[in-house]
């Protein structure tokens, strides 16, 4: 078995080689029609404002594809008010804090007696009872909240997809990890609670409710920050990432007052409250963070500083290059930098109002204004193609594929988020692997043929040649696919 | 009273130094091309002479938990619960390595790689200037620029680009990251995933799913030109690590048949080839992709420059000490560099194990260290001036301290590497200036190499 495979790679890659030699063949596709200007703006807007059109929206934007962009925004907020409509089988992910936390500390407990428990001669025995009762309990609200955002970036009927990308946006802005041991049961609430009711609000809100979770707490380590040993993680975060930006001017002085400020905010779990201000954990004594004095005023001294942070120009500034870069090209112009961090600071940081500016730019539609599918909008997108998230075999491969091309669902260890350019992600090895994933998921997808109003002839011609079973993962593996 | 310590192998060369100040000094100041102060080895030139991994660790890594500094009193007063206890001989204390440094134990395996003089370090470089921002120290560092944000070739890719042009191939070869900035430019790389998917070949099997995605992605378009040569980089790729795999694999049935017999039948044979491939030998994580760009780098002799990473070094919480989550890492990490060393012994090959920042010299209030500035950087290699480390050190009494709690980079992270591309290619002044800009010869390294 192994030999044989072998010659059939070999002789593979020879055939490869070979026809590789001859692209003047095919250069009469390369001038292959475009889709219609409509479409062309539809095809946009919808794998922007969300992942890819449905049969219904792609009808909708193409008739009118400004009007429907800006209705998605009114449409996204209102669904932002209205609690995610998660499937029960997965309600766990939001459960109240103090149930997780005691799901959380149970299978600490288990795990413990296990590891005393269990005689070391036999690993079979561990690995049978590792696949029962309490102790894959964060492994389960892990995959659980990895579902759950697969199933609304892929179903309009689940989630509003613009509310899903923008979900998507300030998570990654806002990042934790789901491999760190505490923070691991936490993401699904985080995402639900924290994320998805202020993506289109006030920023403020948005930062204020991340730094008062337990999983911001517990990533950056600010839950264990206190006036008998300060841990400058979250604070110098905080500033770098969360708001004002790296080489904005502020100091390691300012990391250091920033952290005392923010010394007692820490998390209680035990009681279900999820955050906590210990006052006796708190510096009282006079602090300095970016010029401005901050008495002791306990916990609305770290509260007047996240908002004095979200409020500064820098972070308008900043906050709207990532806007821009996420929804408009990899490199925004600084004229609509510009405009979108005017109108942040104009509405107090209203991200709908921003949002608004954005989708009313020139910019967002300009055709040379091309964006590359990271690998979770091309996933997300496929999903989308084939009609949502069918059954468990989707998720897992979907969780596969992400994890393996580089952007595993909430697995980026540090707090910079994923990058979203081509740069990053466009890269040969790793596009031939978007093949394999199409392909698999679209053995159980019907065709798409909605999505040929936006391909070009030459992919709609070759694919038409194939035959009736094959063309739905070609379809999600064209080159018309891999951009938004 | 905190006179600079140096190995003693350097003693002579640092007082004689000292000696002729002024000159180095000028020699420092003075502009990049001409003040390149070791002649540059005779004999092949060029990335033809060696090759280059690179193991960039992500998230700054606690150097002071690597190497040591067991004879230095402060370092035990800084760090009360995650000190390394100094070497005693027994498991729980650090390894020895001269009067001033210590190996952590979890980084044993690299121990013989020390007394057989083929691992070096640098203990104190770093950044020019502190800069305590992961995100933007990796990227200076990876395009070797200070102060640059935005888009410049990584130094790697600058270096591939010194290669023969020979249309289409890649002189460098990058495991795991999707498009790590250290590559990026405009010379050819090559990329593969962590693990044992970069052995996979995937629906690129089929000749019919092959023809028609070719087909679709015929085009001159960036997407479509990536596409073409993806296919053809990875079905060769996967090919010739599914070969190493079932070599290796038939390799140690062979020996477990020595020892058991011949089994009774195929099915058995079978078994016996799964059990023997999944044993302790079957490298996981970091060190299976060691030996994927180990084996690639061997098939393709055009490959001269190899990219690896590892994450999780960022320790602000419960680092731990001998154990814990720091130790654990470092495990690997060794794990990591003793496959490397397999592949990479040949009398050019280096490998440099390098990250953005140190961290502060005393631990925090959670049992874990926050950002610093300088760092060790290490080297290993046949040329390498190994069993010693290199540099000034001048410990960690507060008054030496960056802003009196990180230890200081005494040496510019793209003086060592300079070093370490002259060691391994011979590369001339204005090759080094390509690669490099900006960076100055550091007399005071002279000597990590061995003469060629």
């Amino acid at each position: 078995m192994p030999l044989a495979t072998v010659v059939t790679r070999a002789s593979v890659l020879a055939a490869l080689l070979v026809c590789q030699a001859g692209p003047a063949a095919y250069a009469q596709q390369a001038d292959a029609a475009p889709p219609s200007v409509n479409a062309a703006a539809a095809w946009r807007a919808a794998s922007r404002l969300g992942y890819a059109p449905t049969p219904a929206s792609a009808q909708a934007a193409e008739a009118a594809p400004r009007a429907w962009a800006l209705q998605q925004i009114d449409a996204a907020y209102a669904a932002s008010r209205r609690p995610a409509a998660i499937p029960a089988e997965l309600a766990g992910i939001n459960a109240p804090l103090g149930d997780i936390a005691r799901g959380f500390y149970a299978e600490r407990e288990t795990r413990k007696s296990q590891r005393q428990e269990t005689p070391k001669t036999k690993p079979g025995a561990a690995m049978a009872d590792a696949n029962a009762g309490p102790e894959k309990f964060s492994r389960d609200m892990a995959q659980s909240a990895a579902a759950w955002r697969l199933m609304s970036c892929s179903d309009p009927a689940l989630e509003n997809p613009l509310l899903a990308r923008m979900t998507e946006f300030w998570f990654n802005h806002l990042n934790v990890f789901v491999g760190k041991g505490p923070v691991r049961p936490f993401v699904g609430h985080y995402v639900v609670n924290v994320i998805r009711p202020n993506a289109l609000g006030r920023f403020e809100d948005l930062l204020l409710a991340s730094a008062r979770h337990p999983a911001m707490l517990l990533y950056l380590d600010q839950a264990q920050s206190n006036n008998r040993g300060i841990n400058e993680n979250y604070a110098r975060e905080l500033m770098e990432l969360h708001t004002l930006g790296v080489n904005s001017g502020y100091t390691q002085k300012d990391v250091r007052e920033l952290a005392r400020i923010l010394t007692g905010w820490t998390v209680n779990l035990k009681d279900g409250e999820g955050f906590r201000f210990a006052e006796r954990l708190h510096d009282k004594d006079g602090k300095v963070l970016l010029g401005r004095t901050f008495g002791s005023e306990g916990v609305s001294e770290g509260e007047e500083a996240i908002r004095y942070l979200a409020r500064r120009p820098e972070t308008a500034r900043r906050v709207s290059t990532r806007l821009a870069s996420f929804f408009v090209a990899d490199k925004p112009s600084s004229a609509l930098v510009d405009r979108l961090a005017a109108t942040f600071t104009a509405t107090q940081g209203d991200i709908r109002a921003v949002m608004r500016a954005l989708v009313e730019s020139p910019e967002f539609w300009a055709k040379d204004n091309q964006l590359f599918k990271t690998p979770l909008d091309f996933a997300c997108s496929a999903l989308t193609a084939g009609g949502g998230v069918k059954e468990r075999r989707d998720i897992v491969q979907t969780l596969g594929f992400l994890a393996q091309a580089g952007q595993p669902m909430h697995g980026w260890q540090t707090p910079d988020g994923y990058k979203t350019d081509a740069g990053t992600w466009l890269a040969p090895e790793a596009l031939t692997r978007r093949a394999d994933y199409a392909l698999a998921l679209a053995q159980r997808t019907p065709e798409p043929s909605y999505l040929n109003a936006f391909f070009s002839t030459a992919t709609r011609e070759r694919i038409a040649r194939e035959p009736a079973q094959s063309r739905a993962g070609l379809m999600l593996a064209s080159p018309d696919f891999m951009r938004k | 009273m905190n006179s600079n310590r140096s190995s003693s192998a350097h003693l002579i060369h640092r007082r004689s130094l000292l000696g002729l100040g002024a000159l180095s000094a000028l020699s420092l100041s003075a502009g990049m091309p001409r003040v390149w102060a070791q002649a540059v080895p005779s004999g092949r030139q060029g990335l033809d002479s060696g090759r280059l991994v690179v193991v960039f660790l992500r998230g700054a890594y606690d150097g002071l938990s690597a190497f040591v500094p067991y004879a230095d009193g402060d370092y035990y007063a800084l760090r009360p619960n995650i000190a390394i206890a100094a070497p005693d001989g027994t498991a729980q204390t650090a390894l020895k390595l001269d009067k001033t440094f210590a190996l952590h134990p979890a980084l044993s395996p690299l121990l013989p790689l020390w007394q057989r003089g083929v691992l070096g370090f640098v203990p104190a470089a770093g950044l020019p200037t502190p800069n305590r921002s992961h995100f933007d120290a990796q990227y200076q560092m990876e395009v070797a620029q200070s102060g640059k944000t935005s888009s410049a070739p990584g130094w790697l890719n600058n270096t591939a680009a010194l290669a023969k042009a020979d249309a289409g191939s890649a002189a460098a070869l990058g495991v795991g990251e999707a498009n790590p900035a250290i590559l990026g430019g405009h010379a050819a790389v090559r990329l593969i995933p962590r693990g044992q998917s970069a052995e996979r070949t995937g629906v690129l099997a089929n000749d019919k799913t092959r023809q028609a995605l070719l087909d679709l992605y015929a085009g001159d378009d960036k997407i479509s030109e990536a596409f073409r040569q993806g296919a053809g980089s990875r079905m060769q790729s996967a090919q010739e690590l599914t070969m190493q795999r079932t070599q290796r694999a038939a390799m140690a049935a062979d020996k477990s048949l020595d020892r058991d017999g011949t089994p009774a039948n195929p099915q058995a044979q079978t078994a016996q080839m799964v059990a023997a491939s999944n044993g302790a030998a079957d490298p996981v994580g970091l060190q299976l992709d060691a030996q994927h760009l180990g084996t690639l780098m061997r098939n393709d002799r055009k490959l001269r420059l190899g990219f690896l990473s590892a994450g999780g070094w960022d320790t602000h919480a419960n680092q731990g000490a001998v154990n814990g989550q720091l130790a654990n890492n470092l495990g690997n990490l060794a794990n990591g560099i003793a496959q490397l060393r397999q592949d990479f012994f040949e009398p050019g090959d280096v490998i440099v194990v390098m990250s953005e920042f140190g961290r502060t010299s005393a631990e925090n209030g959670t049992r874990g260290t926050d950002h610093g500035f300088g760092n060790a950087m290490w080297l290993i290699g046949s040329r390498v001036a190994g069993g010693r480390w290199h540099g000034q050190w001048t410990g960690l009494a507060r008054g030496n301290l960056n802003e009196g709690r990180d230890l200081p980079a005494h040496h510019d992270y793209r003086a060592v590497l300079a070093q370490v591309l002259r060691g391994a290619f011979a590369l001339g002044d204005t090759q080094l200036a390509d690669v490099l800009p900006g960076a100055k010869w550091d007399k005071r390294l002279d000597g990590l190499f061995l003469k060629a």
